[in-house]
C-alpha cells in the first residue's frame, strides 16, 4: 500500500434517513480521520449498512452531510464518490461473474482518477481500445502485471486466472477486499467483512485492515464478531435504532452499559 | 366539437377492447410477475375461431363458446409449454419467452388460416346507436357489457371468493400458497387460461366491428399492454381506467393528427410513463420484482 | 479452438476472402441472401455489445437500422452526396437519437427497459410512416447506390462490401471485449453497484454501449438502403427487432461470432422453411417460418435460462 501523504477526515453530520415511515438514522454525527481504524457496532437493524450506504452514495440521506475533508460527497452518484476515494465492501461480496480473479482487480484499477498513475478510466478508453491502440494495449497490459501484484499481497497468489465462479467464499471475500484497496482509496467501508470466515481467513483481513491502516486509510468496520471489532478498532461508534449511544475507545464503549443493554444477548468480551 | 366527441366514441369502444386485454395482462402479472407480450395473441385467436367456425356455418353462439375455450386452452398450453419449463429463468428471460410464444402463435394462425381477413356478423341487429350527436355501432354494446361482465366477475372473484382471497395471499407471500394444499404453480396455470380466456371472449365481441386478421393480435396486445402499464401493471381497476384512457387518446390524436399516429402516441404515452411514472396511474409503487 | 475463436481480425479477414471468392461462383439470389446476412449480422453484433456484453436490453433495434437507411437515403437523393458520407451520415444520425434517447431510457432495468426500447422502436417507426418528407408510409426509393469511381456497386459488390464491414465490425468489437473496456462492461452487467463503488461510470460505459450499438445498425441500415434501392417503415418495424433478439439469442449473447451464426441460422431457417413446407403441407403458405423462429427462441431460453442478460451476476443486491 502506498502511503497516502495526506491523510483526510471523513465527516458525517447530522445525518437522518427516514423512509417508508421508518427512521432509519437519526442525526448521526461523527468523523473518521486517516490512519485509523472506526468500528461500527450497533444490534441488527440499527441503521449500520444504511449508514454506509448514505456515505457510499447508495442513497441520498433525508438530512444531513457527509464530507471528505472540504470535498461534499452527499448527493454524488455513487461512482463519483468511489472515484474520490471512498470505496467500500458489501455484506455479500459482489463478484464480476464472467471475469477472472485478475480481471475483476483490473476494473478497479481502470476506473478510478485517484491516485493518478494509472491509466484513463475505461469509460474514456472507448476510441482508443476498440481501434487496439497500441498506448492503450500498453497500459492493459500494464494493469495486469499490477493486478497479479496486488493479488500476492492479498495472499490470492496464482490465482489470476480462476473465473470468480469458482472462488469459494473466502476468496471472494479476500477478492472483493483486494479490489477496494487496489483503488487506493483514502476511505474504506467494510461491511461485516469477517462473517463466514475461517480463523486463517479471518487473519487475513485483519492483516490487511491493519495494512490499509497504516497506509494512512480511514477504515470504517461495521463487524459483528465483536471481539474481532473491538481488537483491531482504534475507535468504536455505537448505533441502536439510527442513534449514536456511544462513542470512544473500544475498552471504555465495551464497559459501557448503554451499549451492553443495547446488545441483550450478545456477549461483548 | 362533434368531431371530437366522436373521436370519444370510437376511442371508447376501442378502450373497451384494450382494457380486456389489459385486464389479461394484469391478471398474469398480478400472480406470476410475468408480462406476457403474447396476450393479444389469445384476442386474435378468439376472433378467428369463432369467425372461421361461422363462415363454415355453425351458430354464433356455439362458435363463440368454442372460440373462448380455445383461446383458454392455448393460454394453459402456454404456460405449460413455454412458461413452466423455464424454471429458475429471471422475469426478463420470461418476458423474452413470451415474446418468442407471440412471434409462434402469430406464425401458427398464419398457417391456419392464412393471411384473409374473416369477420363475423354482429350479435344484435340494428342501426348506430346515438350518444349526444356521435355514433357508435351497436355492436359496442355487446364490447362494453363483456367488459362489465368481465371486470365484475374479477372484482367479485378476488373480493369475496375463497378461491381469490387463496390467490392474493398466495400472491402477496408465496410460501402460504402451500397452506391452501395449492401449489403456486396451479394459480399460475390458472391465471394464464383465465387471462386467454377473457382475451378470446374479447376477441369474438370486437371482431364483428373491424373483423380480424392473423396479425390483429399484435395490435391488440401491444395496445391492451400500454393500457395495463398505463393504468398500473400490477392493478385491474388500473387495467380497466388505462384502457378506456388509451383507446380515446389513440383515437383523437389519430383524428387531429393522422390515423399513423393512434399507435406512435400510444407508445409515446408508454414511454411517458415508463419513465416519469412507471408504477401507472392506480399501481402501487413498490412494484413486483 | 479457444484461440481461433478469439483471433478477430484474421478470422474476420479470412470470412472476407472466402466471401469475395464465393460471390463469383453463386447464383445472384444467394448473393442477394448473404449481403442480407451480412447486413443483419452488422446489426447484431452491436446488439451483443449492448445486450450481452452490456448485460442490457433492446426490443428496438431495428429503428435505428432504419434511421440509417433513412438518413443516407433521403441525404443521398435530395442532396445527392455519395452514399458513402450517406453512410456516415445514417451512423450519425444514429448515433445521436441513441445518445439523446438513453437519457431517459436507460435509467430503466430490464423488464422496463425491455418495454421502453419496445415502445421507442414502434414510435420511430410510425414517425418514418408519417413523415411525408421521407416518403411517409409509401416508402422512398431511388436510392443510389454505392460507387468507387465509374464502378457501381452490383449484387456481388454489396455482398463483399457487407461482409467487409462486418470484418471490420468484429475488428472493432474484439478489440473491445478483450481489452479492459470490455471488461468493464461485463462487470457493469454482472455486478453495477460493485462496480460502481470501485469508481465505474456504469451509466457512462452503458450508454456509450447503446450507442455504439446504433452505430452499428445505422450503418447497416445505410447498406441494406442502397442495395435495395427502396425502402418503407414496414422494414424496420418492430417484428425486424424481434429478429435481431432472435439472432443474438441464438447465436450466444457474449459472443460476437456467435451475432454472426445467429443471423446467417435465422436467415438460413426462414429460407429453408419456406421452400420446405409448401413441399410438406401443401397450401400452407411459407412465410409461417415465424412459428418456428418463435419456438426456437422459447426453447432457446429455456434451456438456457441464466443466459438472457449474462445474469451470472448475484441475484438481488445491484
Amino acid at each position: 500500500m502506498t502511503a497516502i501523504a495526506e491523510p483526510v477526515t471523513l465527516t458525517v453530520s447530522a445525518v437522518s434517513m427516514r423512509f417508508g415511515g421508518v427512521q432509519a438514522l437519526d442525526d448521526v454525527s461523527f468523523s473518521a480521520r486517516g490512519g485509523e481504524v472506526l468500528g461500527v457496532m450497533g444490534p441488527n437493524g440499527a441503521g449500520k449498512t444504511t449508514l454506509f450506504n448514505i456515505i457510499s452514495g447508495v442513497q441520498r440521506p433525508t438530512a444531513g452531510t457527509v464530507q471528505l475533508d472540504e470535498v461534499r460527497l452527499t448527493g454524488r452518484p455513487v461512482n463519483r464518490v468511489a472515484a474520490l476515494g471512498v470505496t467500500r465492501t458489501f455484506q455479500t461480496p459482489v463478484m464480476f461473474w464472467g471475469l477472472n480473479v485478475r480481471e475483476s482487480v483490473c476494473i478497479a484499477l481502470t476506473a478510478c482518477e485517484f491516485g493518478g498513475s494509472y491509466p484513463p478510466r475505461a469509460d474514456r478508453a472507448l476510441l482508443p481500445s476498440g481501434l487496439g491502440m497500441p498506448a492503450r494495449r500498453r497500459a492493459d497490459t500494464a494493469l495486469r502485471a499490477r493486478a497479479d501484484a496486488l493479488l500476492e499481497r492479498a495472499g490470492l497468489t496464482h490465482m489470476g486466472d480462476r473465473p470468480t465462479e469458482s472462488l469459494a467464499f473466502g476468496e471472494e471475500r479476500l477478492l472483493e477486499l483486494t479490489r477496494a484497496l487496489a483503488v487506493d482509496p483514502r476511505v474504506l467501508l467494510l461491511d461485516e467483512p469477517l462473517s463466514g470466515l475461517n480463523p486463517d481467513e479471518v487473519g487475513e483481513v485483519l492483516r490487511l485492515i491493519r495494512g490499509a491502516r497504516a497506509g494512512g486509510i480511514a477504515v470504517l468496520l461495521v463487524e459483528h464478531a465483536v471481539g474481532e471489532l473491538l481488537s483491531v478498532a482504534d475507535r468504536v461508534v455505537v448505533l441502536d435504532y439510527g442513534r449514536t449511544i456511544a462513542e470512544g475507545a473500544p475498552a471504555d464503549v465495551a464497559a459501557n452499559p448503554a451499549v451492553i443493554d443495547a446488545y441483550i444477548g450478545d456477549e461483548l468480551e | 366539437m362533434a368531431a371530437l366527441w366522436q373521436y370519444v366514441l370510437g376511442g371508447v369502444v376501442d378502450g373497451a377492447i384494450f382494457a380486456l386485454v389489459a385486464a389479461g395482462f394484469v391478471l398474469i402479472y398480478q400472480v406470476t410477475g410475468i408480462i406476457n407480450l403474447a396476450q393479444g395473441e389469445f384476442v386474435m385467436i378468439g376472433g378467428m375461431t369463432a369467425a372461421a367456425l361461422t363462415t363454415g356455418g355453425m351458430p354464433v353462439v356455439a362458435a363463440a363458446a368454442i372460440a373462448v375455450v380455445v383461446a383458454a386452452a392455448v393460454g394453459g398450453l402456454t404456460y405449460v409449454l413455454a412458461i413452466r419449463p423455464a424454471r429458475g429463468a429471471t422475469p426478463l428471460t420470461l418476458l423474452f419467452i413470451t415474446l418468442g410464444v407471440d412471434v409462434a402463435l402469430r406464425g401458427l394462425a398464419l398457417f391456419v388460416w392464412g393471411t384473409n381477413p374473416y369477420s363475423l356478423p354482429p350479435f344484435s341487429s340494428g342501426s348506430a346507436i346515438h350518444v349526444f350527436g356521435g355514433a357508435m355501432p351497436p355492436q359496442s354494446l355487446w364490447v362494453l357489457g363483456t367488459d362489465a361482465l368481465v371486470f365484475a366477475a374479477l372484482y367479485v372473484f378476488f373480493r369475496h371468493t375463497k378461491m381469490g382471497t387463496a390467490v392474493r395471499a398466495a400472491v402477496a407471500n408465496p410460501p402460504i400458497a402451500s397452506t391452501f394444499g395449492i401449489p403456486l404453480r396451479t394459480f399460475a396455470f390458472g391465471s394464464f387460461v383465465v387471462a386467454a380466456a377473457i382475451g378470446g371472449l374479447g376477441g369474438v365481441v370486437v371482431t364483428p366491428i373491424p373483423g380480424v386478421e392473423y396479425d390483429a393480435g399484435l395490435t391488440y396486445g401491444l395496445a391492451g399492454f400500454v393500457a395495463a402499464v398505463l393504468g398500473g401493471i400490477d392493478s385491474l381497476p388500473g387495467a380497466l381506467l388505462g384502457g378506456f384512457t388509451l383507446g380515446i387518446v389513440e383515437h383523437v390524436a389519430a383524428g387531429l393528427l393522422s390515423p399513423g399516429w393512434d399507435q406512435g402516441i400510444g407508445f409515446f404515452i408508454l414511454l411517458l410513463v415508463l419513465v416519469i411514472r412507471p408504477q401507472g396511474l392506480l399501481g402501487r409503487a413498490a412494484r413486483r420484482a | 479452438m479457444r484461440r481461433l475463436s478469439t483471433a478477430y481480425a484474421p478470422v474476420a479477414a479470412v470470412i472476407v476472402a472466402v466471401i469475395a471468392v464465393l460471390v463469383w461462383f453463386l447464383p445472384s439470389y444467394y448473393t442477394g441472401l448473404l449481403t442480407l446476412v451480412g447486413i443483419y449480422a452488422l446489426v447484431t453484433v452491436g446488439l451483443n455489445l449492448f445486450m450481452g456484453y452490456a448485460g442490457q436490453v433492446s426490443l428496438g433495434q431495428a429503428a435505428f437500422v432504419g434511421i440509417g437507411a433513412y438518413t443516407s437515403a433521403v441525404l443521398s437523393v435530395k442532396l445527392h452526396i455519395t452514399p458513402w458520407l450517406g453512410a456516415i451520415a445514417g451512423a450519425l444520425a444514429a448515433a445521436l437519437v441513441a445518445f439523446a434517447l438513453s437519457f431517459i431510457v436507460l435509467r430503466l432495468r430490464e423488464n422496463l427497459l425491455a418495454l421502453a426500447t419496445l415502445a421507442l422502436g414502434i414510435v420511430i417507426n410510425v414517425v418514418f410512416n408519417e413523415w411525408d418528407f421521407i416518403g411517409g408510409s409509401s416508402g422512398f426509393k431511388g436510392i443510389p447506390g454505392f460507387a468507387i469511381g465509374s464502378f457501381v456497386f452490383d449484387q456481388r459488390a454489396y455482398a463483399i462490401l457487407a461482409w467487409v464491414l462486418v470484418g471490420i465490425g468484429i475488428w472493432f468489437a474484439g478489440n473491445l471485449v478483450q481489452s479492459t473496456y470490455g471488461r468493464a462492461l461485463i462487470a457493469v452487467s454482472a455486478g453495477e453497484l460493485g462496480a460502481q463503488a470501485l469508481g465505474v461510470n456504469s451509466e457512462g460505459l452503458r450508454r456509450q454501449a447503446f450507442v455504439l450499438s446504433a452505430v452499428y445498425a445505422g450503418i447497416a441500415g445505410a447498406v441494406y438502403a442502397s442495395s435495395f434501392t427502396y425502402i418503407d417503415p414496414t422494414s424496420f418495424g418492430f417484428l425486424l427487432s424481434v429478429n435481431f433478439v432472435l439472432m443474438s439469442v441464438i447465436g450466444g449473447l457474449r459472443s460476437l461470432w456467435g451475432a454472426v451464426i445467429g443471423a446467417a441460422i435465422v436467415v438460413a431457417l426462414g429460407q429453408i422453411l419456406q421452400t420446405v413446407i409448401p413441399l410438406v403441407l401443401p397450401g400452407a403458405r411459407g412465410d409461417f417460418q415465424s412459428f418456428f423462429l418463435g419456438v426456437i427462441l422459447v426453447v432457446m431460453l429455456i434451456l438456457m435460462p441464466r443466459g438472457l442478460t449474462s445474469r451470472f451476476a448475484n441475484g438481488g443486491r445491484a
